[in-house]
């Protein structure tokens, strides 16, 4: 895990997943729950984060330097 | 705007994570070069990314959309005219002096390519607007938040001044530029609901058009006549102006943005930097120029039931610059209004850290190690580099207050950026492509295109600024004002290199390769797939961004 956080794309997944965790904790928690656009920003900011963290960085098997 | 709960949460965990960003870098930097130019160990991906972000502080995000709503999509000749086209150059034709000389910033390759006193000129000019630009970029973002949220001013300046020492103290430029591309994907993914929204509720793009004048809403159509359109501005004055001097001055030559070319891996990666930034930078409008556009569209009577307006300066016109934060009030409920809100944070600390980082790059190594204290131990130099951020984010606290005490510093801090960075590109390209241009020529140019740009300035009025000496031309908007400026103290320095340098000794041509074009070997990638070429993927984006002005001519 902390080795991941070496990882920029892990570490900008983790933040916009946490992210849409709170939008999406926020709408279902809100009593009148009227607020969709905090739901669909919710999902997509899941998707990307999911997408980031799951996405194989090139940050430590990138080109060498000349 | 009173933000809840939610909102609070989302700042927090966007503080906590650029400072964590910080505290893990730091363990990489062992040396003044991992410090200060990340020792050109960063993928390419990140550094193009950084690259765009870099400009993308909340000066420019609020500023398009400021003027999205003042001029239309003519403000798109930002990016369709300007940027893509002077990126590709960059890409393609500057790096690889840039890269290639091992200069570590573009001050140092001015002293490679001409002299010492062309290095210091542009050293001097160049750290002391960018202690004020952070300065300003911090004024703005207190100003803000106290406007909008009724935040206390000198709180927000030391948290977000502190916060960004933080970092960039903890991992340098690689701390910098790892946080730009999180602030970046935040200000992309944050303001994006608000553009589908926003356009959603004005009816659509054509619903748009048929709500406002034509010139709002066609980018070229109008621009044959100067009378026509409400830049005030003739086809050729923007082409020119902004098109060849401003952008090409600013995308090639300003070591804020050359900087994140300049730490990537090779060659190759460095030039493909700008040319990958080109692509999302392309559609950028997207996000700060269409709200700017829809706003305005809000405001006509057949759509004034949606409730929104933008509020009013002092002068009873409207206060252009308040047209985004006004969206995100009037669109974005709790929670969403959370990460809004951070991307505006986050636009501003972007803004900010890169032109602290820059600076002590430059102060470092072209003012204190070139001028003052010679061969000392790298580690002396590492700790300069910390002292120096520390240092960089103090004077630009002390920029901010002068800037509350100052209405019009802004204005004249910009108007010397204009004077300062307008002429400089005909210094590098004459520099790069004539061999003839010697150290003399390039000073003394950048002196008379300065003075040119203060004369031009002194002689003309738009908007009540300017003509200080005489009235004697008036503009119609500020932003032709700008451009005219630019133009004239560009071709004030063209000359003048030429002449001084045809009348001064060049240096030998054997001390000018890797730095001159006709005497430096050309990077060849025949051995790449075309996508990893630079001049297909320029000819490709050049292709897309005449579609694009063709779109919305």
């Amino acid at each position: 895990m902390y080795k991941k956080l070496n990882e920029l794309s892990f570490v900008i997944g983790l933040f916009f997943t946490l992210v849409s965790l709170i939008l999406l904790g926020d709408y279902l928690l809100s009593p009148s729950s009227q607020k969709p656009i905090n739901l669909y920003t919710g999902i997509g900011l899941l998707i990307f984060g999911v997408f980031m963290i799951l996405v194989k960085s090139s940050e430590n098997h990138g080109d060498a330097a000349d | 705007m009173k933000l809840q709960i939610a909102d609070y949460l989302i700042i927090i965990v966007y503080f906590l994570f650029v400072i964590g960003v910080g505290v893990i870098i730091k363990k990489r930097i062992k040396s003044s070069n991992d410090f200060l130019t990340s020792n050109r160990s960063i993928p390419l991906w990140i550094t193009s990314l950084a690259f765009i972000s870099a400009n993308l502080g909340a000066q420019e995000v609020l500023g398009m959309v400021a003027s999205g709503a003042k001029y239309g999509i003519m403000t798109v000749h930002f990016y369709w005219v300007g940027a893509i086209f002077a990126m590709v150059f960059l890409g393609v034709f500057m790096m690889p002096f840039y890269y290639g000389s091992r200069a570590r910033s573009v001050p140092e390759y001015l002293s490679l390519r001409f002299d010492e006193k062309t290095r210091g000129l542009n050293a001097i000019t160049f750290a002391v607007m960018t202690v004020f630009s952070s300065g300003i970029s911090l004024f703005a973002l207190a100003k803000l938040l106290e406007v909008i949220l009724k935040w206390d001013f000198d709180v927000s300046i030391w948290i977000a001044a502190g916060i960004v020492m933080i970092y960039t103290f903890l991992g340098g430029l690689t701390s910098a530029v790892y946080n730009e591309v999180l602030q970046f994907f935040l200000i992309v993914l944050g303001l994006s609901p608000l553009v589908i929204v926003a356009l959603q509720d004005a009816g659509g793009w054509e619903n748009i058009k048929a709500q406002l004048q034509p010139e709002m809403t066609h980018a070229w159509k109008y621009m044959g006549s100067a009378d026509d359109n409400p830049m005030g501005l003739h086809f050729m004055s923007l082409i020119f102006g902004l098109g060849f001097v401003m952008s090409f001055g600013y995308w090639c030559t300003d070591f804020l943005v050359v900087q994140r070319a300049m730490i990537a891996r090779n060659m190759n990666a460095a030039q493909r930097t700008p040319i990958l930034a080109a692509i999302p930078k392309m559609f950028m409008p997207i996000i700060v120029v269409l709200p700017g556009i829809i706003a305005i569209a809000l405001m006509q009577p057949a759509l004034a039931s949606k409730g929104f307006t933008i509020p009013q300066d002092g002068h009873g016109g409207l206060d252009y610059t308040m047209t985004l934060p006004s969206l995100i009030s009037h669109y974005y409920p709790s929670g969403l209004l959370g990460v809004g809100i951070t991307a505006l944070i986050a636009s501003f600390m972007s803004g900010m850290a890169g032109n602290v980082t820059a600076f002590n790059s430059v102060f470092t190594f072209d003012i204190y190690q070139s001028y003052f204290v010679k061969n000392k131990t790298d580690r002396h130099y590492l700790r300069v580099g910390k002292l120096v951020t520390i240092f960089g984010i103090l004077f630009s606290i002390g920029t901010a207050y002068i800037a509350k005490s100052f209405n019009n510093i802004n204005d004249f801090l910009q108007l010397v950026f204009s004077f300062v960075n307008g002429p400089l590109f005909a210094t590098f390209l004459l520099g790069m492509f004539w061999k003839r241009t010697t150290g003399h020529g390039a000073f003394w140019g950048l002196i008379a295109g300065t003075a040119a740009a203060a004369l031009t300035h002194g002689l003309t009025v738009a908007e009540g600024k300017g003509g200080w000496i005489t009235e004697l031309y008036t503009i119609r908007s500020g932003m032709g004002q700008a451009f005219i400026v630019a133009s004239v103290s560009w071709v004030a320095n063209f000359f003048t290199t030429i002449f001084v340098s045809l009348a001064t000794k060049p240096k030998p041509e054997s001390e000018l390769k890797g730095l001159v074009y006709s005497l430096t070997d050309k990077p060849s990638y025949h051995q790449d797939k075309w996508y990893l070429k630079v001049v297909p993927l320029g000819i490709i984006l050049i292709i897309l961004t005449l579609l694009l002005n063709f779109l919305f001519f």
